[in-house]
């Protein structure tokens, strides 16, 4: 359990500089996600507090404790890889003792926290299979034994859920979210899925080629986005986002507004349009909107609203909803 | 991944360079210098490029390098276009290919020295199995190994029996990867036989070939233990290599000239198999 | 479904073969087997006398037991340099595609040295001498390293390029050094590899004759095909005792064939196809 702090992280590789100037505070027992693109450097990040990478400026604390030129190992970091990368000649037993039998513990310990670990993560009867006997969200678990039994301090997590399909996904979210609230450990995830940060996140950090666009909760970025990246990147369907003259009138470089804070209107309001293209997914509807200053318009409303292909709509925003960005 | 503490050290390299350094390249190296001198391992005299002037003046040296030649390139270019044709027949589908291909093979894996004692045997012009089986046909066997026209001609025929396996495994795997797409498409464009081998089997085949050709070649100059094994060069010097020359004036004590002779086997090898290599690629570039 | 050419085409092949590459085999078996008189007459005729046991008893016992002699050596010498090859190739071979660097270039140019260029013996063994090891065995061990080395290198560079890199990375956060990433991780991973070199470099260096002769002269180090060599003199009238000598040490290589037939060809069509 501890807190992350970077400060000035300076990253390059040659003349080349990715990173600059990165600060970051993250407080002991967050769930941390680094989301962003790919290429914004988030993946680089985790790697320089895990120390896999070492940045070419600035200093890592972990716990308060200066780690910039620490080894991996002796940071107090435990880390869960995107593919996993268990050892494929070793059984589940041998995998999650590997750190232990490196540093010469007694077999009796090691053997001990094993059997612990795999039964907090319900792998006990798993323990001689090796890794291609198990099924991806098996594996999974084997990787996060690995962590656990490592006792960290924190815990980084490489896009552990990529590799899986949608629906172990979702579980495997919320087993994440589980083991977070049961350990309490500081916890840092890096995903490029919205979804998943804004679902499991305590805060996030929204990154875009190498700088930090906003830090905050999911419910800030979401209502006070700072940037129109940071709008457009949260929340889904995307934030309809303008320039030019229609922000021009709107006393703004960037006007922009969610699609579930338009209202279709029966009386005149700030817009009108013909539908173009309907998407009824059940329970809402995605309307997009040919508005002659704005092109499309995205509307997100219920799926009882009453509407049909070409019909002339009149949409007005939600007050306090609007966005404008400089 | 290379920061101050890679976990890819450049000292793993050492044991090798050490070993490799020492026992190879040294002695490479220095074979440059000691075959300019008169040499008995303690002390060596300098005598310029005079070890070098015997080697293309003596007949018995000349006829080594020569042999060389021949030999190599005998051997090299039966092997290659035999080892094409034996590959293509055993991937065609005949009875028992799998068996011919094991029975082709094993004599790759066979001590040479041996291979070298039993050939000489059944080669000898009046006992040898294969004279006296001739004889039976009403055929006149010729003095294999004791004639010296034909001694280095009879070993070449040994070196193809025994390395030809090589050769054809070698192409069968870059036959099978050659898509069968490929003839397919000839077909249906109305190819014979000869023209889907010329036209879609050679081309296709060429990386195989680069490595047929160019380890028969290197083989084939560096040979020593099956001409050694049945002539030891002879007779008088009729079927010496370079390799056994190298031997022959090491056992005389002339270690300047025998370290000539080395330099010279690798002046031939650079000689041919660089501008072979170059050669092989850019031709790949082209096509 | 096998078409009547197919059929008759490979039953002619076969007849080819056994007369082209099996007689030869087999005439080294017939007279292996027979008696002094019979084999001088160098006939493929069944033996009148079956002395298979006599035979091998006499050739193992001649010189001494010497034939005994030269397998434990061999054998030593096989053991000793191919766990070195394997060792030293493979650390190189991780490093060539661990760490992309200038250097790779050097180390390339020697692989591609180590299998092109002949050795220069007389220098060699001048090297030898000068370190106290010319004649020894631990001499020959270490010229087979040398030599067997650039063939080794190639094959595990290309294999080691299928293990993913986040595998060193989690055995770098497990706290493993780079020795035990190299041991514990990626070597039990390169085992398919590994049997490929063991096998092909185990029968080059067994019927190895070149290098011997030059580097380890003298009785007390003899090697099975020295002794083979040797013998021809010894037993130039008893055509069934070096025969029988011959078989014995065709044997060793033949048996490996049978159990990695695989492994031996992988290996020596490593490269072949890709170009």
């Amino acid at each position: 359990m501890a807190s992350v702090v970077l400060e000035n992280i300076s990253k390059s590789f040659g003349s080349l500089d990715i990173m600059k100037g990165v600060d970051l505070s993250i407080a002991d027992g967050e769930f941390c996600v680094f989301v962003g693109p790919s290429g914004c450097g988030k993946s680089t990040l985790l790697r320089m507090i895990s120390g896999l990478e070492t940045a070419s400026a600035g200093r890592i604390l972990i716990d308060g404790a200066d780690v910039t030129g620490a080894e991996p190992s002796k940071r107090g970091i435990a880390m869960v890889f995107q593919s996993y990368a268990l050892y494929p000649h070793l059984t589940v037993r041998e995998n999650i003792g590997f750190g232990l039998s490196l540093a010469k513990r007694p077999k009796a310990e090691i053997e001990e926290k094993v059997k612990r670990t795999a039964e907090t993560l319900q792998l006990g009867h798993l323990l001689d299979r090796k890794p291609k006997a198990l099924s991806g969200g098996q594996r999974q678990r084997v990787a996060i034994g690995r962590a656990i039994i490592r006792d960290p301090k924190v815990f980084l997590f490489d896009e552990p859920l990529s590799n899986l399909d949608a629906s172990l996904r979702s579980q495997m979210r919320m087993e994440l979210t589980d083991l977070h609230a049961k350990l309490g450990t500081t916890m840092i995830y890096v995903t490029h899925d919205q979804v998943e940060a804004m679902t499991m996140a305590d805060k996030i950090v929204v990154l875009n080629g190498g700088r930090i666009e906003q830090v905050g909760s999911p419910m800030e970025l979401y209502d006070n986005p700072a940037t129109p990246f940071v709008a457009g990147f949260i929340g889904s369907p995307k934030m309809n986002l303008y320039e030019g003259e229609v922000a021009r009138r709107e006393g703004c470089r960037v006007y922009g507004i969610r699609p579930e804070h338009v209202l279709i209107t029966q009386s005149e309001g700030k817009w009108r349009g013909t539908v173009r293209h309907i998407e009824r997914l059940g329970a809402e509807t995605i309307v997009h909107v040919a508005v002659p200053e704005l092109v499309t318009l995205t509307i997100r409303c219920s799926g009882e609203q009453v509407v049909g292909m070409g019909d002339e709509v009149n949409a007005e925003p939600v007050k306090g909803r609007e966005h404008k960005f400089d | 991944m290379a920061s101050p503490k890679s976990p890819y050290p450049y000292w793993f390299v050492l044991p090798a360079a050490v070993v490799f350094s020492v026992l190879f390249l040294v002695p490479t190296l220095a074979s440059f210098w000691f075959s300019l001198t008169r040499w008995d391992l303690f002390s060596a005299q300098f005598i310029g490029l005079e070890n070098y002037r015997q080697f293309f003046r003596e007949p018995f040296l000349v006829q080594g390098l020569v042999n060389t030649l021949i030999y190599a390139v005998l051997t090299s270019g039966v092997k290659t276009v035999l080892g094409l044709l034996l590959a293509v027949l055993l991937t065609s589908g005949i009875w028992g290919q799998g068996v011919l291909r094991t029975v082709i093979f094993f004599p790759v894996l066979v001590s040479t020295i041996g291979v070298g004692i039993t050939f000489s045997v059944l080669m000898h012009p009046t006992r040898g199995l294969i004279n006296v089986v001739l004889a039976t046909i009403g055929l006149h066997g010729p003095a294999w190994l004791t004639d010296p026209e034909l001694a280095l001609y009879s070993i070449v025929i040994v070196d193809v029996w025994k390395g030809i396996g090589l050769a054809t495994v070698i192409y069968i795997a870059g036959l099978a990867s050659i898509s069968p797409e490929y003839y397919e498409a000839a077909r249906i464009d109305g190819a014979t036989r000869t023209q889907l081998f010329f036209r879609v089997t050679v081309p296709l085949v060429k990386p195989a070939t680069v490595t047929v050709v160019t380890l028969s070649l290197i083989s084939g100059l560096r040979s020593f233990d099956l001409i050694w094994a049945m002539t030891r060069g002879g007779p008088g010097f009729s079927s010496d290599v370079l390799a056994s020359v190298i031997y022959k004036q090491y056992q005389a004590g002339f270690y300047g000239l025998s370290t000539a002779g080395n330099v010279i086997l690798f002046a031939l090898i650079a000689a041919l198999i660089l501008p072979l290599t170059a050669w092989f690629n850019r031709k790949e570039i082209e096509a | 479904m096998m078409s009547r050419r197919q059929l008759y085409t490979g039953i002619a092949a076969l007849i080819a073969a056994i007369i082209i590459f099996i007689v030869p085999f087999l005439f080294i078996f017939l007279t292996a087997v027979k008696d002094k008189q019979d084999a001088s007459l160098l006939t493929f005729t069944l033996p009148v006398n079956w002395q298979l046991w006599q035979n091998v008893v006499e050739v193992a016992s001649a010189r001494n037991y010497m034939l005994l002699l030269a397998y434990f050596n061999s054998s030593v010498i096989t053991v000793a340099a191919v766990t070195l090859i394997i060792i030293f190739g493979a650390m190189v071979g991780y490093i060539l595609q661990r760490r992309p660097s200038p250097w790779n270039k050097l180390i390339y140019a020697c692989v591609f040295l180590g299998l092109m260029v002949p050795p220069a013996v007389v220098p060699t063994i001048w090297v030898l001498q000068w370190f106290g090891l010319f004649k020894t065995i631990t001499g020959m061990v270490f010229i087979q390293v040398a030599y067997g080395l650039a063939f080794a290198i190639l094959l595990f560079r290309s294999f080691i390029a299928t293990i993913p890199r986040d595998l060193d990375e989690a055995a770098i956060i497990d706290g493993a050094k780079p020795l035990q990433i190299f041991f514990k991780v990626i070597l039990p991973l390169l085992k398919p590899v590994t049997v490929t070199v063991i096998v092909v470099q185990s029968i080059t260096i067994f019927n190895d004759f070149t290098n011997p002769l030059y580097y380890l002269p003298g009785k007390e180090n003899v090697t099975v095909q020295l002794t083979l060599y040797n013998f021809q003199t010894q037993f130039q009238t008893q055509f069934n005792l070096l025969f029988m000598n011959i078989l014995l040490v065709t044997i060793p290589p033949l048996i490996v064939f049978v159990f990695f037939n695989r492994q031996i060809v992988a290996g020596m069509t490593a490269g072949a196809v890709k170009g």
